[in-house]
């Protein structure tokens, strides 16, 4: 169904699109840039793997199984990062450091909680896409050769 | 303290989605979880009842930046009744063992999102909970049904999403015409609002709560959803989910444009109207217990908008109490429909004498009060509309009464004994609203209270 | 630009429900995905104003609203999720009835009761 260029392309294509979504996610907190658009990103780089190879061959390659456990990750983590400061009486979602306080940075990354929080967004998103593809496309695969 | 009831379920939602929810441990550690939640619920309720509102900006922000959650008696009385009904449901379902792998996380997240909605002041925050607790409902109404439900949850989420993005949409134009998200100052803003666009805001509103509620003229969903649905699953539907409506109504009608709500009084009373006669001719002509209480909800609908007509306090006390009662009503009568044996007819009957208004029921309670609202807003037609209402009510239950319980079937095993507990239980909470009504009245007053003193009348 | 955007909504929130009154369910999935996306337009025009980006502003520049941006990717990603649950719904609808048209669906539903009438007249 899909021809050598598209397979080709598919390959090559991957490993960018996951370092463009990697490179959207930190940079969202000194450029324009978030979580979401970043696990649409990474998201899509998965589609097009699906499309190109079929559902067996992506199963083999890509860790995609674990695709429902990275959402929850990412929705526990999100969640940690808004409810954990309640622990020590701050107001949920207060994020760390506070304004104008000292940031660590690593490299041009800044250490923030938000950052933390948008990781989760992130993997919520990526996780939930590959797995509704997934589920769709091993749906769709086992119903053409049972 | 506001986050407590909130934080609780979707963390552990978040954690028994990875579960599998047909083992009896994480079905359990679910309604252990909603016990916990409703405490929570209890004691922020009788903090709000002693000292007044609680307000907390999110993120440690200043007032007007981060995202308002405010808990104020309306909020927390919607968000108990709800959480007490999806606890209700869910250990129903856990008992006669209908649970599915997912069914206990669903049910937690709709807590989340229900407790989210009722408790923020902040009204795009409000529609991110009402799209959270929707999302979850869609897909408890496709949940254990046979294929042909499937068309049914189709339908229901394709036309409640239409409600939810009108809805949205007039948030856009509530922030448009006002600058702010933030309730409290939407409410004094929309006072100064030119009327013409405040009454397209306040049309979009009604008809994405109406659609919500189930009114009549937005109701072709409904029928088929609660008539097809496991029953624990059409109780979350119209116990807990259609409070969205009610609540809707009340605060965006009510609190945030209570000018708006006055002009059109005369409209809503005739849909409610409408809503109570259309639902209930078609009661009577159903023969399924589940597809006569399903258009029993949309007449029920029709009394809380009628009450919202009315207004004032007497009118805004009768809508909330009406809600209530009718949120308990329902969640007896579609638990006891789907259970068989002893107690369970009793249960039943008390079930239909709510819905119907006759002592010594909760349901009696709420039609005084509607009745006292009728009569303070003078309208003889409005007390006839009560009285017919409820006739016609009395007529179909007792229909199915008769239908479902005074005719020997055969080979119909008894439900579990704890299944049919349950079902007694929830009668006897509606009983003891009937017998020892003055918590629900001051309950009533207080939420009109609120609503009056936001909508600055 | 108001009433530029304004009959942009319409057009979209019209093409959208004109969709959703077609009888093949996967055109109703993409209805309410235009009617989502006329919403989220709305959204993002309620609060027009021209700026710089409000993250990363450049010195002394004016800066454009924030919150409707943020509601706007709130309402994206709400959309989102939505569009993905329908389509898991309709699939499951295909699966169990090899059909995603609404009139066979209902013609395949009044055969079930009609059915189901003759055995409780059996009965």
């Amino acid at each position: 169904m899909t021809g050598v260029l598209t397979e080709a392309v598919a390959r090559l294509l991957l490993a960018p699109s996951l370092i463009l979504a990697a490179a959207i996610l930190v940079k969202g907190y000194s450029d324009v840039g978030d979580g979401f658009t970043a696990g649409v990103v990474a998201g899509l780089a998965v589609l097009l793997q699906y499309a190109a190879f079929g559902y067996r061959r992506v199963e083999r390659v890509l860790p995609v199984r674990a695709a429902v456990g990275v959402a929850l990750a990412g929705l526990a983590l999100a969640l940690a990062v808004a409810f954990v400061p309640l622990l020590w009486g701050a107001e949920a979602v207060t994020h760390y450091p506070r304004p104008a306080e000292h940031v660590v940075h690593v490299g041009t990354v800044e250490l923030l909680t938000a950052v933390a929080f948008d990781v989760g967004v992130f993997l919520l998103v990526l996780g939930m896409s590959v797995g509704a593809v997934d589920a769709f496309a091993r749906a769709a695969g086992e119903r053409r050769e049972p | 303290m506001v986050y407590a009831p909130l934080a609780l379920p979707w963390l552990l939602a978040a954690g028994l989605a990875a579960l599998d929810g047909r083992r009896r441990s994480v079905g359990w550690v679910a309604a252990g979880t909603l016990t916990v939640h409703l405490a929570a619920l209890a004691w922020l309720g009788l903090d709000v009842f002693l000292d007044g509102p609680r307000e907390t900006v999110t993120g440690g922000w200043p007032a007007g930046i981060g995202i308002v959650l405010r808990a104020d008696a309306l909020g927390v009385a919607f968000a108990f009744v709800s959480s007490l009904v999806l606890l209700l449901a869910l250990v129903y379902e856990l008992q006669s063992g209908g649970s599915s792998r997912t069914f206990p996380a669903l049910v937690l997240f709709l807590a989340a999102g229900l407790t989210g909605l009722f408790l923020t002041g902040d009204v795009f925050s409000f529609f991110v909970f009402f799209e959270l607790s929707m999302m979850a409902s869609y897909v408890l109404s496709a949940h254990g049904g046979e294929a042909r439900q499937l068309g049914a949850a189709f339908i229901f989420a394709v036309v409640n999403l239409l409600g939810s993005f009108v809805f949205l949409i007039s948030v856009a134009a509530i922030y448009h015409v006002t600058g702010t998200l933030e309730m409290a100052a939407v409410a004094e803003r929309m006072t100064l609002v030119e009327p013409a666009s405040a009454i397209a805001i306040a049309v979009s509103v009604f008809v994405a709560f109406g659609v919500k509620l189930g009114l009549f003229p937005f109701h072709f969903w409904l029928p088929p959803i609660y008539a097809g649905a496991r029953p624990a699953v059409a109780a979350i539907l119209s116990g807990a989910v259609a409070n969205i409506g009610a609540y809707g109504l009340l605060r965006f009608g009510a609190g945030l444009l209570p000018l708006e709500l006055e002009l059109t009084a005369g409209a809503l009373a005739v849909l409610g109207a409408a809503s109570i006669v259309y639902g209930s001719a078609q009661a009577l002509s159903r023969r399924a217990t589940a597809e006569v209480l399903a258009y029993s909800s949309i007449g029920q609908a029709g009394y809380i908008l009628v009450a919202l007509a009315v207004g004032g306090r007497v009118g805004y006390a009768a809508a909330v109490v009406y809600a209530v009662a009718n949120s308990l009503n329902k969640v007896l009568l579609f638990l006891a429909a789907g259970a068989r044996g002893p107690l369970v007819g009793g249960a039943f009957a008390l079930g239909a004498l709510s819905v119907v208004g006759l002592p010594p029921s909760g349901g009696f309670v709420a039609k005084v009060e509607l009745f006292l609202a009728g009569l303070e807003a003078g309208s003889a037609v409005l007390v006839a509309l009560i009285v017919v209402g409820s006739l016609l009510s009395f007529v179909y239950m007792f229909q199915i009464y008769q239908h479902d319980y005074w005719r020997a079937r055969p080979a119909e095993p008894a439900s579990r004994t704890s299944v049919r507990l349950l079902v007694f239980a929830v009668a006897l909470l509606v009983l003891a609203a009937g017998v020892w009504p003055e918590p629900l009245l001051l309950l009533g007053e207080r939420c009109a209270d609120v609503l009056l003193a936001e909508g600055g009348g | 630009m108001t009433v530029l955007t304004a009959g942009v909504v319409a057009v979209i929130f019209g093409s959208g429900a004109y969709l959703l009154l077609k009888p093949d369910l996967f055109r109703v999935v993409v209805g309410i995905v235009l009617v989502s996306n006329a919403a989220t337009l709305a959204l993002m025009a309620s609060g027009l104003s021209r700026g710089d980006p409000p993250i990363a502003p450049g010195a002394g520049a004016e800066v454009s609203d924030p919150l409707v941006q943020a509601m706007t990717l709130t309402a994206i990603v709400i959309g989102f999720g939505v569009a993905v649950l329908l389509l898991a719904l309709v699939y499951r609808i295909y699966t169990s009835h090899s059909t995603v048209d609404l009139d066979e669906l209902s013609q395949a539903e009044a055969r079930h009761e009609a059915e189901l009438e003759r055995e409780q007249v059996e009965v």
